[in-house]
């Protein structure tokens, strides 16, 4: 079978959902064929179900959201459905700084973005409206606004109230998280009903792109081709531009299915982006394709205090400081944010005291409630690290999907000068946690350092050299006039603190060029 | 053909939740399992704290066992990459622990299990824990023995984190923004209806 369009976006999940969004006002009429290899999870009727399922027995409150041989190592998601990971994020919906767009300039590292400050802070004004993002004006200048939220913040929950004023003690400035949760019914969804599972929010108040294609369904402003498998692109004789891409319909027994477009988006995130370019060898003359993956390095801690909490009142929603994002140029280079969240990890009931006793009934809870006579916080950093151009996506020749693909492989590695200033880095950290303990007679009982990058990007880093970069800064590919990528593969570094925001902004920026090209 | 351990998982869920074990045989609805079951209740009374509601503790413990089903996709969110099936319903090996109980009872000079005095039931439990090697209190019942599972499925409760703060702070309820900022008012009964 055949298809044609005007645009052809390979990947549902939330860059997607908001192109197609834009394009449909930008250039009404717009022939939007969206591909996606996953299935439609539409069934918002089920969720307080499968919310319940959840709960109760662990099991997948996305029923059916992936798909069982295209998994790849090193990949920290396994969603592949309509709507993405965005179907399952916390909705935490931060800013990166100035700084993440001009590392090289200031602090002499990594690379510099392609993008003005200013502009970026533009599509960010207007990613929060698109997504329906509810937060309050940060306390420090540097992260002055063009534009109020769309919605008052979330409130502070009793426990977050109580946290707050905690560490606003230790003198270092906090604010609630800026979330894509609506405070009041916005979008044609529901206000918060505090449920506290936002992984699977049974009224549709946490923005999840389901909502978004379902809209665009209804008005017949896109077609959305699920459960089909874009496998390779196919170049023009020339070279110049992509003709075509070809898949599959896991839907019709493997059925081949041919897309012809004018202008073909890849919306596939930090993995299969990169992984479809190299299975089809387009847009690499740089041999960039893959590389400089990246994502945010992390260090937590728990931290009792003198304070009387109530865990699970909000357990989803946290303090935010955004004082480390910055650090003065010349001095030891350390970014990161710094989140407080109300928290009973590793004070839930047990079963043997640390004498190894048994503890039964009246025992056990008495048990219990001495351990959490004191409140407890969980505190984490996200920090600011930079990929070498060794931190690669492969194709893994040992571990094909049914159809024969090699699935992806991704290693992240650091570059020098992170891997130098890790010790300081970790030092610095724990002095701030240390600095949150003491401001209220608290004290760390914890330390865990994370194994993995979190929030990943990268794999075809924008930028203005051809020679360094796989696209420009609206996400054209350098070899290909009429081939785009989109959102976290193009980030040339992953900042400290959530990306999906960013992504967002940066797919919306490439928006007028997509429908324009 | 290789089988995976999730698709050997899903088969299973397809044959009736009902095995031998021993004379005696088990499926959903099986009497031991009934919440007013003496043997439970008896049980129920060693390991749940005599402030919990043990009566509607051991009816949703029941109703967990009743709903459980086996070979379905479990949680695979951010950062877990491996898709899991849940397992055989713990339940399968209740049958045989409840005889356990009954029978050490017996060796006890009891008529049974709950017919025993607190004080050897506690005992027999404590030597049942130890028998099965059990460290820890499951996240939710595994079948590793059922005086754990129910204590597990208890105190990781929304019911039983409001019995610990003495808070209704009704953990797995919808209840809207309003009065988010205030604190939970006092706790009134275990296991009230979700919202």
């Amino acid at each position: 079978m055949i298809f044609e369009s005007d645009v052809c976006i390979i990947g549902g999940g939330v860059s997607a959902a908001m192109l197609a969004e834009k394009l449909s006002e930008l250039k009404p009429g717009l022939a939007v064929t969206i591909v996606e290899a996953g299935s439609r999870i539409f069934d918002v009727e089920n969720r307080a179900r499968y919310r319940e399922r959840s709960l109760e027995y662990g099991e997948n409150a996305w029923p059916g959201d992936f798909i069982d041989d295209q998994a790849g190592a090193g990949v920290i998601s396994r969603t592949m459905a309509v709507g993405g990971s965005a179907l399952h994020w916390g909705g935490v919906t931060n800013r990166f700084s100035e700084e993440d767009l001009t590392l090289k300039s200031r602090y002499g590292l990594a690379v510099d973005w392609p993008i003005a400050w200013a502009d970026l802070e533009r599509h960010y004004c207007e990613a929060e409206r698109r997504l329906g993002v509810s937060g309050e004006p940060g306390p420090l200048p540097e992260d002055r606004r063009s534009e109020p939220y769309p919605m008052a913040p979330m409130p502070l929950s009793y426990n977050l109230r109580v946290l707050k004023e905690w560490a606003d003690k230790s003198g270092i400035p906090f604010q609630g998280t800026p979330q894509a949760k609506n405070t009041r019914p916005y979008g044609g969804r529901a206000a918060c009903m505090r449920c506290n599972t936002c992984e699977i929010c049974p009224t549709g108040a946490r923005y999840s792109p389901d909502f978004t294609y379902k809209d665009l369904l209804a008005a017949g402003k896109i077609t959305l081709h699920d459960q089909t498998l874009v496998r390779r692109l196919v170049k023009s004789p020339n070279g110049r531009r992509i003709e075509s891409a070809q898949a599959v319909s896991r839907a019709r027994n493997g059925e081949a299915v041919e897309y012809r477009a004018k202008t073909f988006v890849l919306a596939s995130g930090y993995a299969w982006s990169p992984h479809l370019l190299l299975l089809s060898e387009a847009a690499n003359s740089s041999g960039l394709v893959g590389r400089y993956m990246n994502g945010h390095a992390f260090i937590g801690a728990q931290i009792e205090l003198d304070a009387k909490l109530y865990p699970g009142m909000n357990e989803q929603h946290s303090l935010i400081s955004r004082k480390y994002f910055r650090c003065a140029p010349g001095g030891p280079f350390v970014r990161h944010d710094l989140r407080v969240w109300e928290s009973s990890a590793g004070r839930d009931p047990r079963l043997k005291d640390a004498a190894g006793t048994l503890l039964l009934g009246d025992a056990l809870l008495a048990d219990w409630r001495a351990r959490t006579a004191r409140g407890a916080a969980r505190v984490r950093a996200y920090y600011d690290v930079h990929p070498s151009v060794e931190s690669a996506l492969t194709l893994d020749p040992a571990r094909k999907n049914r159809w024969g693909d090699p699935l992806p492989s991704i290693r992240h590695v650091l570059d020098e000068a992170t891997v130098a200033r890790k010790p300081s880095t970790r030092e610095h950290i724990l002095a701030v946690f240390n600095q949150l303990a003491k401001a209220n007679d608290g004290r760390v009982l914890n330390v865990n350092e994370g194994g993995y990058l979190d929030h990943p990007a990268g794999g075809c880093r924008m930028g203005t050299d051809p020679k360094t970069s796989v696209c420009d800064s609206y996400g054209r590919t350098h070899d290909h006039e009429n081939l785009f990528v989109v959102g976290s593969p193009t980030l040339p570094t992953a900042g400290c603190t959530n990306g999906t925001l960013t992504f967002v902004a940066v797919t919306l920026r490439s928006a007028a060029r997509i429908a324009d090209p | 053909m290789t089988v995976s351990r999730r698709d050997a998982l899903k088969k299973l869920a397809a044959v009736p939740a009902l095995i031998e074990v021993g004379s005696s045989r088990l499926q959903a609805g099986d009497p031991r399992l009934q919440a007013g079951d003496p043997t439970l209740v008896a049980l129920a009374e060693v390991v749940l704290p005599a402030e919990s509601d043990r009566k509607a503790a051991l009816a949703a413990f029941a109703a967990w066992i009743a709903n459980y089903k086996e070979g379905a996709d479990t949680d695979h969110g951010y950062g877990v990459t491996r898709v899991r099936a849940t397992g055989p319903s713990p339940a399968r090996t209740y049958p045989a622990q409840i005889a356990a109980l009954d029978a050490a009872a017996r060796g006890a000079g009891a008529a049974s299990f709950a017919a025993a005095p607190l004080d050897r039931r506690r005992a027999i439990v404590e030597a049942a824990v130890a028998d099965a090697k059990i460290e820890r209190l499951p996240a939710r019942p595994t079948g590793g023995h059922i005086a754990t599972d129910l204590m597990g499925h208890y105190f990781n409760s929304s019911a039983a984190n409001d019995l610990c703060y003495r808070a209704a702070i009704n953990r797995d309820a919808c209840r809207g923004l309003a009065g988010s900022e205030n604190p939970p008012g006092p706790r009134t009964s275990d296991f009230g209806p979700r919202r």
